[in-house]
């Protein structure tokens, strides 16, 4: 089974927004619902940039997506690799998977099928200047970015 | 007292449209109080039977109608070993006008006692109560798909099938556990049992006539199956405790042009909400989800699984175990209550039934009821004596429009799908 046609009625909409806000970004598709991904580069303010890949959900667009920053590798202000930290709450992160960082930007609870994945990057562009900002201070990303209430 | 044994009338024609030579069939019996009351079956209960277990055999009567007790009774003995128990011994025959009739004997260690029988109706005697009021016929053939068989959906489909829906698809892929059974149709002998399952014998309680199939799934993760249920359906309701099996199923109901119902109860059940989504004609789930009126946040949390899929990965343990509220059953039960009336009005459609008024009335599609003056309702005044003013235990008609930019059925999407 490939996307619904509903499903491909949105990932055109998906790609058509993003060519604007964020047209470094380009669809690796897959017959396979689930296994596509979106893949590009965002740039923090100071000029770094991040490579981030969001995998498209196969209940598209009703459950959250996954975001992950795939270059480069992602360090605290200590030294450790955020890899290692794995879930963590002051630094937005979910559980990393296939050596990964995993950004948690909208929680189960707060999604909901008109959040486009252009709103989701906007939230992945926040989180890379909280990280920024926490490399200058020392100051975990919570510092920078509220939590959404549970 | 005489002892009463109940037999499945379908059983006993089975038996009696067998030809060959006349032997004994092994069946089951179970007997309740003292031994005064049997529920018998020559062959499978239809559903999970309740009692003490106990022998039973049957036999039909030759052609002429005759059977030598006497010798039945050695052959019996000869058969099994009762071990202390009675044994009930059946006797199918046929009586006049060609009508079958059923004899019943419990045979102990005293003796043979002749017992009174009562066959189990067919479905023509089962809802006679209800004719009139709702077209128990018309509506034995509407299918209903059950989402969700906790505290909010078990009872739906009890109510359905009690006012004679006669074909149920129930998903769920939890168990019963204890913390569920204080709120839930199903007790303790269910423990550890599917929902689906433990309802669907519950269902057959009510109705023996049912067609209840059951899915143990996720939905989220078993979208094509759940389609095909819901496109083979008339009405989907929805009491599954997540929104992304909601957004989901909203799809469904949209692609395959069928009416969905959708309810809950909010924090601690405070009160609850539900939602008719008609396609294409009213607002969408996510129509209503994105106006706030439905807001994930406030969604009762009632087990520790529903918590750990909706909060963030890292919200510690104890924090999770503080937000698992549950409410009681008479809150729920409104709740329950307005779900299975407005899903009777949805499947009376199109025929003469006592539901049309109820019809008329229901012109929002969107329902809100409070418990108690407690999280969203805490500024609500006291009921008193006013009819005026908005009270708890009261149902509110909400007016929602669908919203031309809804991401899911807005003007975005080309075209609707045809039906
Ligand atoms: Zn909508």
């Amino acid at each position: 089974m490939g996307w619904s046609s509903q499903q491909s009625v949105r990932l055109h909409l998906e790609m058509e927004i993003l060519s604007r806000y964020f047209p470094t970004f380009f669809l690796k598709d897959s017959i396979i619902p689930g296994h596509a991904v979106i893949e590009g580069s965002l740039r923090s303010n100071a000029g770094s940039e991040y490579v981030v890949r969001l995998h498209v959900p196969a209940d598209l667009p009703n459950s959250v997506p996954i975001v992950e920053v795939v270059s480069p590798a992602l360090r605290d202000r200590f030294g450790h690799s955020l890899i290692d930290l794995g879930t963590s709450y002051p630094m937005h992160l979910l559980k990393p998977e296939n050596g990964v960082v995993r950004i948690c930007h909208y929680s189960a609870s707060h999604w909901s099928p008109n959040i486009t994945f252009s709103k989701v990057l906007l939230k992945i562009r926040a989180w890379i200047e909280a990280y920024e900002g926490h490399l200058d201070s020392g100051y975990a990303i919570d510092h920078y970015l509220p939590h959404m209430e549970a | 007292m005489t002892p009463l044994v109940y037999v499945l009338e379908e059983q006993v024609r089975d038996l009696l449209s067998q030809t060959g030579d006349i032997r004994l069939v092994d069946g089951v019996a179970y007997g309740f109080d003292d031994w005064t009351v049997f529920h018998a079956y020559t062959g499978k209960p239809v559903s999970t039977p309740s009692g003490h277990i106990c022998p039973c055999v049957a036999i039909r009567s030759d052609a002429a109608g005759f059977v030598d007790e006497e010798s039945l009774m050695v052959q019996v003995r000869r058969r099994l070993d009762p071990d202390g128990l009675p044994i009930v011994v059946l006797i199918a025959g046929t009586g006049v006008g060609g009508s079958p009739s059923c004899r019943a004997l419990i045979l102990t260690d005293e003796g043979v006692a002749g017992a009174d029988t009562r066959y189990v109706p067919r479905r023509s005697e089962l809802f006679s109560r209800n004719t009139g009021l709702l077209e128990t016929s018309a509506l034995a053939e509407k299918k209903v798909v059950i989402v969700g068989l906790g505290s909010g959906g078990s009872p739906v489909a009890l109510e359905l099938a009690r006012a004679g829906v006669g074909k149920f698809t129930l998903i769920d892929f939890d168990r019963l556990e204890l913390g569920n059974i204080s709120r839930h149709v199903c007790g303790v002998n269910d423990l550890g049992r599917y929902k689906t399952l433990a309802v669907r014998d519950q269902v057959l309680q009510k109705n023996p006539f049912a067609e209840v199939s059951t899915m143990e799934a996720n939905v989220n993760q078993s979208l094509n199956q759940v389609e095909d249920v819901v496109a083979a359906s008339d009405l989907l309701i929805v009491a599954s405790d997540n929104d992304q099996s909601r957004f989901n199923l909203n799809q469904m109901s949209l692609n395959n042009n069928k009416v969905a119902l959708y309810g809950r109860a909010i924090t601690r059940a405070a009160g609850g909400d539900v939602l008719r989504v008609r396609p294409w004609k009213g607002p969408c789930y996510n129509c209503v989800f994105s106006s706030g009126l439905i807001d994930g946040r406030e969604e009762e949390l009632s087990q520790k699984r529903q918590a750990l899929a909706v909060l963030p990965a890292y919200v510690e343990e104890d924090k999770i175990n503080a937000m698992i509220q549950v409410g009681l059953s008479s809150d729920i039960a409104p709740i329950a209550n307005m779900l299975t009336k407005m899903a009777l009005v949805e499947l009376s459609r199109g025929i003469e039934t006592g539901m049309s008024t109820v019809d008329e009335d229901l012109v929002s599609d969107f329902y809100v009821w409070a418990n108690r003056r407690e999280e969203a309702y805490a500024n609500w005044p006291r009921m008193g004596f006013k009819w005026t003013h908005p009270s708890i235990l009261r149902w509110y008609a909400a007016r929602v429009d669908r919203d031309p930019d809804c991401l899911v059925c807005g003007g975005h999407l080309e075209a609707e799908p045809a039906t």
